[in-house]
């Protein structure tokens, strides 16, 4: 619960000064994520804690290094939670991670991406200045969107240093229902449930089953469950069962990469058919997420929709390619913000 | 920036000649005064040319030809922007993109639509309507302004506080960029690998490239919509509702206020049913599921009833749902139709600051001798305060304009910000520093270079140089 944004300053100003490249750590949760590489690290972690939380006005401010389950844990006090239901990692996993990952749960299609709750920010850029961008209020279009442009970033822009979010109240009922269908008819469904004004806050297929959440209102969830029962044969999950399924899905712990083994995965419009991805094992985001584990080197076709999340050789790109152009366009935002190459340096892509 | 001398002046038209037809190029004074400002007509100047390109091609070559010959280019839309963003260069190319009008595809499947940038948001939902589907960002400018505009502005609506603004609502943007290439951010998925830039491009006010083509995400209609107006004696009490509202974890679909001056103009304008006896008016609207919505109409009808509303009605129709909508859709010229002149603010503030920053707004009113009309967003805290002026009456313009700064700068400090929605233009920009410190603003300047070295791009707008920084500072200080 320290505010060490000076401490921070002081290291990046230093690295600086040696020319010495940064890797930025807060709950060391993703270091499968991105491509290996060597850097002095800076350590976030220590810097943590709830700057401010107001139920009423739907925003909580919080240092970097906060884990989510501490935010979870003072939200669920209020009856309210985070729309972008991200993984935990054993409660390692801090905000600033889970934003410079830009990892969002099985509500993502519903709910939005972590960008889509973000409201403010706090960065220390390559010249080793803290700023501020965005707020602590809903709408805010004053100067370019430094603040959302971070999700995904992986740590290139700078160092994060606190984030401000919009938050939603929590759901008063959940049911879950499961139905066995092949992959392609469970695609088809998802599209069709996807496409229509309900509660649903979950869609995936895993080992021939699809799994459909509903959370929301009593009256609502309840009314859908009917509509959907008619419709298809399916059946309820048991309230502490669909709790542990969704809780697996949301810390990617369905699919865990063995040894030799690489987990892929691909996001692409939520109706290709299953071939998008070869020896799909698991669907999520109702089709525009796919997942498949493979034997190193074993790699699937490559294409422009496709990451080397976990595993393999991570010496080499791992996530998708992009053109030459675009790539010099992303190397001077870099410049932009961290002119002498200080933070993540080749974590997101070899030339950046 | 270096006037553009005579003779290069006449080499840059010739070469914009060879490039476009005749009918693509307009430089007669009379026929460039439609295009002198935008929706802020304050600020209004005549460019040095103004095209109309029809073809992505022809866009790309006026901007290579702009950086060839270092000419400064501003891109317009519909032209209803609120912040002189689209104002023209004088010694620049005002780029029309209206004639890009087509929406390419409506994917029912993905729920996604592909549109050139001059497709009206209106008629975007309108095509999607047969598929069950609409576009939710709807600025109450909805019937003209174009979504090429939307996603440089980051425009709202009175929707936005359940479905966000428009950077929540995009997918993929192409962009041309001051070279003249074409770049994409964004893709076919819902996240795209890397910095976000198609966040980045919301909102960033033509200053970074010309938007060329949009995908969107559309919505299905929900099953049940309903609207209700609940009426109060004060101000306080309306905003005090509001929080309690939301507090108690329910998020309409809208949640909009209005003050009494603007509910007797908007009655008197287009006559809904308003009670123009009360000082505050709330329009509420729930969508969902039938069982859900009902649930929610008799909670939030206690919540007003709790705080005080002395008159709830409920719409019992579509016909009549329009009707309490339409009053608050046309407040703006509501207000304009009871006073010669009304200058329109976008402030936003944290929820709980309403009757705060109402009553400060009220002193700053007397203060100035300028009436006030307030109209906002209250469930996000966005406020559109009207402050009604008299241009014919000399120094007036100047006293809005110095009111409007007071009011900016109050809700930077209480906590908000000078733009929830409008943007900067060429408006806002001596708030720029007042928001911003000098690291932050040298920072936004970094990241216009990496895309714009040589600022052709919408210069002048958007963000401060350091200079006009420099300037403000020492007046600050004087």
């Amino acid at each position: 619960m320290h505010d060490l944004t000076s401490k921070l300053v002081e290291q990046v100003q230093q690295a600086r000064a040696d020319q010495a490249p940064l890797q930025i750590v807060g709950g060391n949760s993703k270091s499968h994520l991105g491509r290996a590489t060597q850097a002095t690290p800076i350590n976030t972690r220590e810097h943590s804690g709830i700057i401010s939380y107001s139920p009423t006005e739907l925003v909580i401010r919080a240092r970097a290094g906060t884990t989510i389950k501490e935010l979870q844990l003072a939200l669920a006090k209020e009856g309210q939670r985070l729309p972008f239901e991200p993984p935990h990692y054993q409660a390692r996993a801090t905000i600033g991670g889970t934003v410079a990952a830009n990892q969002s749960g099985p509500s993502r299609p519903w709910f939005g991406a972590v960008k889509d709750s973000l409201l403010g920010l706090g960065l220390i850029n390559g010249y080793g200045e803290a700023m501020q961008f965005g707020g602590q209020v809903m709408k805010n279009v004053a100067g370019f969107d430094v603040t959302r442009m971070q999700a995904g970033a992986m740590g290139s822009l700078g160092l994060i240093t606190e984030l401000s979010i919009k938050v939603l109240p929590q759901f008063k009922t959940s049911q879950t229902l499961v139905c066995e269908l092949d992959a392609e008819a469970a695609l088809k469904q998802m599209q069709v449930w996807a496409n229509l004004s309900l509660p649903v806050t979950g869609m995936c297929y895993w080992q021939h089953k699809l799994y459909v959440r509903l959370q929301g209102a009593a009256a609502g969830v309840e009314e859908t469950l009917k509509c959907f029962t008619k419709a298809l044969a399916v059946t309820l999950l048991e309230a502490e069962l669909a709790q542990d399924f969704w809780k697996r899905v949301r810390e990617h712990e369905l699919l865990m990469a063995q040894d030799k083994q690489t987990l892929w995965r691909w996001s692409g419009p939520s109706n290709a058919l299953t071939e998008a991805l070869a020896n799909t094992q698991f669907i999520n985001w109702a089709g525009s997420e796919r997942w498949a584990l493979g034997l190193n080197g074993d790699n699937p076709v490559a294409n422009h929709q496709l990451t080397q999340y976990r595993g393999g050789d991570r010496s080499i790109e791992v996530n998708p390619s992009i053109n030459a152009h675009d790539q010099a366009l992303q190397q001077r935002i870099k410049h932009a913000f961290d002119p002498d190459g200080l933070f993540n340096v080749g974590r997101l892509y070899s030339w950046l | 920036m270096a006037a553009l001398p005579d003779s290069n002046h006449r080499i840059f038209l010739a070469s914009l000649r060879t490039l476009l037809p005749a009918f693509s190029i307009i430089v007669s004074e009379e026929s460039q005064r439609p295009f002198e400002c935008d929706g802020l007509a304050v600020y209004q100047q005549l460019p040095m040319v103004t095209v109309i390109p029809e073809t992505l091609l022809q866009v790309q070559e006026v901007l290579r030809l702009c950086s060839e010959h270092h000419v400064p280019l501003v891109p317009r839309g519909a032209g209803t922007g609120l912040c002189a963003g689209a104002m023209p260069h004088a010694r620049g190319v005002l780029l029309v993109m209206t004639k890009f009008n087509q929406i390419l595809h409506i994917d029912q499947h993905t729920a996604s639509a592909t549109v050139q940038p001059g497709v009206r948001n209106l008629a975007l939902s309108q095509a999607a309507e047969p598929f069950g589907l609409y576009y939710a960002p709807d600025p109450s400018s909805q019937i003209a302004c174009t979504i090429g505009g939307n996603v440089a502005e980051n425009s709202g609506g009175v929707h936005c506080l359940k479905y966000g603004l428009t950077v929540n609502n995009l997918l993929q943007v192409t962009l041309v960029t001051i070279e003249g290439e074409l770049v994409t951010f964004g893709g076919d998925g819902l996240d795209d690998t890397g910095m976000d830039l198609l966040s980045l491009v919301a909102g960033s006010e033509g200053l970074l490239g010309v938007v060329v083509e949009v995908k969107v995400k559309l919505l299905p209609r929900a099953p049940r919509i309903q609207v209700l107006m609940a009426a109060f004696d004060n101000v306080t009490a309306a905003g005090d509702a509001v929080a309690a509202l939301i507090g108690q974890g329910i998020i309409p679909a809208g949640l909009e206020m209005m003050d009494h001056l603007a509910i007797k103009a908007a009655e008197n304008f287009v006559k809904v049913g308003y009670p123009t006896d009360a000082q505050a008016l709330l329009i509420c609207e729930l969508d969902g599921t039938h069982a859900e919505v009902e649930e929610q109409l008799s909670a939030v009808s206690q919540c007003f009833s709790d705080h005080g509303a002395y008159q709830i009605r409920v719409a019992n129709d579509d016909k009549e749902a329009a009707a309490l909508w339409q009053g608050r859709k046309s407040a703006f010229p509501a207000v304009g139709s009871i006073s010669p002149d009304y200058y329109c603010m976008d402030g936003t503030i944290p929820r709980g600051q309403v009757a705060q920053v109402l009553t400060r707004i009220a002193e700053l009113s007397q203060q100035y001798g300028l009436a006030v009309a307030n109209v906002f967003h209250a469930g996000d805290g966005n406020l559109h305060p009207l402050i009604l002026f008299d241009s014919s009456i000399e120094g007036q313009l100047a006293q809005a304009e110095g009111l409007g700064g007071d009011i900016l700068t109050l809700c930077v400090d209480v906590g908000g910000t000078i733009t929830g929605e409008h943007g900067i233009g060429l408006e806002k920009m001596p708030q720029m520093p007042y928001q911003f410190g000098d690291a932050e603003l040298a920072q936004f300047r970094r990241l216009k270079a990496a895309f714009d070295p040589s600022e052709l791009l919408n210069p002048g707008k958007g963000i401060p140089t350091l200079k006009y920084c420099q300037e403000y500072r020492s007046l600050q200080h004087a």
